[in-house]
């Protein structure tokens, strides 16, 4: 009130510190740049002498620290630094690295399948190429389908493959004992669905659980499996979304099913809530890969004897039942100034079996290196698993023939949309093929792919 | 702004004070020796320059930005292109729509709050003000990322204090993250708990200019305490009212951090904003182009609500 004159240049500031600040946050999006030009620039200096930094997370990024010494006795002027980054937070230290054209990268980078072709597609130069350092010699070195996620196009070679990761289910055995159901007898996810009602009325617990509000992007990793069960995928090799595609929507009405006849308890918060469930024995099922084994073990040492792990059942009646659902394996940045020393290292932990035997002792990590497997501890009976031989179980899944999934870049988006169209399916029980057709059109519209049914 | 000062007649003021004062000089000639002047100018440069690598030429790159398409890592020029996309994006208008809920609702219901707060803590009838003064405005000095993490925590179905509190009085779990209705409400709340403080201080200092005496001509007049509120009070605080709403305008529009802590946007896109939206598609999908046109977008609607609210809220001329 009686501000009088003075008020329409205040207005006008105010209006403009409205637009400016609007302006501010388009600037924040502007700063990140173009990846056009990411990378390069580095050099490929000695094979056997310099400084190299590693980027890694956790369990893998321990190993690798204890890999070190032995590195050294063979190649004793490089000099590795392993820093362990932590997942999910290294995918945005190597983008943000990536899109600053190598700016601050480690010379070598763990990263898992997810983001690869994302990185490759998106930053070209930003990985190394392998294959002048010497990787092409061993193309054959590792399971089937892997050569072609890290070569797709059989020219440039972006990382060597590390962990080979296969659908698994383990089971709380002693339950289905109680409830009278034999585990191994199931064939398909149907007779699952029957099984897991039987153990539901005997024992209370439920069959699987799953993140229904899909608040962790890994949500999805049930339904993933299920169409890699299948052979399919979200894209198929020419790139083309097959969201839509009749084994999407079985594997969708599966999950549907399992939710509407109670089988599914619900692990919203990811992680912490999958922990608390695995403790509690809420769930007699998680359909998890091979590296949930040492999970187990770790979390819930005293349920020794009680536990038993099988492949996944199939989904449809004969189909298969081994899918390798995922893997990681080391990258050398393109804005790498001693990559030839970086690759020295990437071969020695990677095509050395000595190497990856230890990491599977220490840490349970699955090599994709094929020739690891000769090591007489993929061959032992466990203890903890009932005295089986869990190693043999997932390398018979490993040998399998089956097609190298094409996750493109456009992996990130479409991993969100079928997200949300799970959580549609299981909060308010939408129809699969409906949610699923929608989120293959919105795909469509926003990477310009073709849909395909 | 400050660049029009050495044209004013106070610049060369100084100076000419130790010369005879009986040669005027004219006001052109002196506003032509200041023009010529190169100190203002440097020492307004490291600022101008700051601003123009940070501020100014990020907005302007990321506008280039948003009328390329990145593929295969070449830039196409593609004009409205990401433009167009926008319109035809419903996780786009998802975002807008779960903003345009938090303005309609929570700002509102989080200023009427901030009001009260103000009055009650003005009242000469509350005692230890200052202590609750702090109380009220020391939310805002959490951090945000911090207090996200709080709230997740707070709210946590299994093991949160909330639900804990509610299951002592027979109250069943409320899935507060995880039920797309309840993670709004969750949303609002904790932005309410935030903001309603800072905004109660900044009514409250207009309040305290309030004059006097318009409250003691309305007690002679008879008015009673509500009356006095509506025809003194309001109408006091409007300019201030004003300012509240347009920053909590742009706050919410610009809304970040919350809901990325809180709830990542879920479940199922409810609490999703344009801000997240924005970070997905730059950081996760790698769509710079995209990004950028969100980001202008948003400008845009900006500067269009802020002067929607100085019109509808601004005084008659």
């Amino acid at each position: 009130m009686g501000q009088g004159t003075g008020f329409d240049r205040r207005r006008m500031l105010k209006a403009g510190g409205a637009l400016a600040a609007g302006a501010g946050l388009a600037g924040a999006a502007g700063c990140s740049g173009s990846g056009a030009s990411a990378g390069g620039g580095g050099s490929a200096g000695a094979k056997d002498k310099g400084r190299i930094t590693v980027w890694s997370w956790q369990g893998p990024a321990a190993e690798l620290k204890a890999l070190t010494p032995e590195f050294n006795k063979r190649y004793p002027d490089i000099q590795v630094t392993v820093e362990d980054i932590g997942n999910p937070a290294i995918w945005d230290k190597i983008t943000t690295g990536l899109a600053a054209g190598g700016q601050g990268l480690a010379d070598v980078l763990h990263i898992g399948v997810d983001y690869l072709p994302g990185y490759v597609e998106k930053f070209p130069g930003g990985l190394a190429d392998l294959g002048p350092l010497g990787a092409t010699a061993h193309k054959d070195a590792f399971a089937p389908g892997l050569w072609e996620t890290v070569a797709p196009t059989g020219k440039k070679v972006n990382a060597l493959p590390w962990e080979a990761n296969s659908g698994g289910f383990w089971y709380r055995a002693d339950l289905f004992e109680k409830a009278g159901v034999d585990a191994e007898a199931i064939q398909t996810w149907d007779d699952a669905v029957v099984a897991g009602k039987q153990l539901k009325a005997k024992t209370g617990a439920f069959l699987i659980g799953l993140d229904k509000p899909a608040s962790q992007a890994d949500a999805a990793n049930f339904f993933q499996m299920l169409l890699q069960l299948q052979g399919t995928f979200y894209f198929d090799p020419e790139g083309r979304i097959t969201l839509g595609s009749p084994e999407a929507v079985r594997a969708m009405t599966l999950i549907k099913t399992l939710n509407d006849a109670g089988l599914v308890c619900d692990l919203a918060g990811g992680w912490n809530a999958l922990m608390s469930a695995l403790k509690k024995g809420t769930a007699a099922v998680h359909p998890m890969p091979t590296w949930f084994g040492g999970i187990i073990e770790e979390q819930v040492p005293d349920e020794a004897g009680k536990w038993k792990v099988r492949l996944p059942p199939a989904v449809r009646r004969g189909g298969s039942t081994a899918a390798t659902v995922n893997s990681t394996h080391l990258a050398v940045a393109g804005s790498s100034k001693h990559q030839a020393a970086a690759w020295s290292f990437v071969e020695f932990v990677l095509t050395r079996p000595a190497s990856q035997v230890r990491i599977y002792r220490e840490k349970g990590i699955a090599p994709a290196l094929m020739s690891a497997y000769g090591d007489a501890v993929f061959h032992e009976p466990s203890a903890f698993f009932s005295g089986q031989k869990r190693g043999e179980i997932f390398l018979a899944a490993l040998k399998a023939p089956q097609p190298a999934f094409h996750y493109t870049a456009d992996y990130a988006r479409a991993l969100k949309l079928v997200t949300d169209a799970q959580s549609k399916v299981l909060l308010k029980g939408a129809d699969p093929a409906a949610v699923l057709k929608e989120a293959a059109d919105q795909l469509a519209r926003q990477t310009g792919r073709k849909a395909v049914r | 702004m400050t660049a029009a000062t050495p044209a004013g007649p106070a610049a060369p003021a100084a100076p000419r004070a130790a010369r005879p004062p009986a040669a005027p000089v004219r006001p052109a000639a002196a506003r032509r020796r200041a023009r010529r002047r190169p100190a203002p100018y440097l020492f307004v440069l490291p600022a101008l320059l700051l601003f123009g690598a940070f501020k100014l030429y990020p907005i302007g790159s990321s506008f280039v930005l948003s009328l390329h398409r990145t593929e295969g890592g070449t830039q196409t020029f593609i004009g409205a292109g990401n433009y167009e996309r926008l319109l035809d994006d419903p996780l786009f208008w998802t975002a807008l729509k779960n903003t345009a809920v938090i303005l309609a609702v929570q700002v509102p219901v989080m200023l009427a709050l901030a009001t009260g707060l103000a009055v009650a803590l003005n009242s000469r009838l509350l005692y230890g003000r200052s202590v609750f003064r702090l109380g009220f405005f020391l939310p805002m000095v959490t951090g945000l990322v911090a207090y996200g993490i709080v709230f997740s925590v707070l709210l946590n179905k299994d093991y949160g204090l909330a639900n804990w509190l509610l299951a002592r009085v027979g109250a069943g779990p409320v899935p507060w993250l995880t039920h797309p209705l309840w993670a709004q409400i969750s949303l609002g709340l904790a932005l309410t708990w935030h903001y309603t403080g800072y905004n109660a201080v900044i009514l409250l200092a207009r309040l305290q200019s309030v004059p006097a005496e318009l409250y003691d001509a309305a007690a002679v007049d008879g008015a009673g305490g509500w009356r006095t509120f509506l025809h003194v009070t309001l109408p006091g605080l409007r300019p201030v009212l004003l300012l509240t709403a347009v920053l909590s305008t742009i706050g919410t529009l610009q809304l970040f951090d919350e809901p990325y802590v809180l709830t990542g946007g879920g479940p199922d896109n409810a609490t999703l904003t344009i801000g997240v939206y924005l970070y997905q598609n730059a950081f996760k999908y790698f769509d710079f182009g995209y990004a950028s046109a969100i980001a202008y977008a948003l400008a845009v609607l900006i500067g269009i609500l802020g002067l929607i609210q100085f019109r509808v809220l601004g005084e008659k001329e």
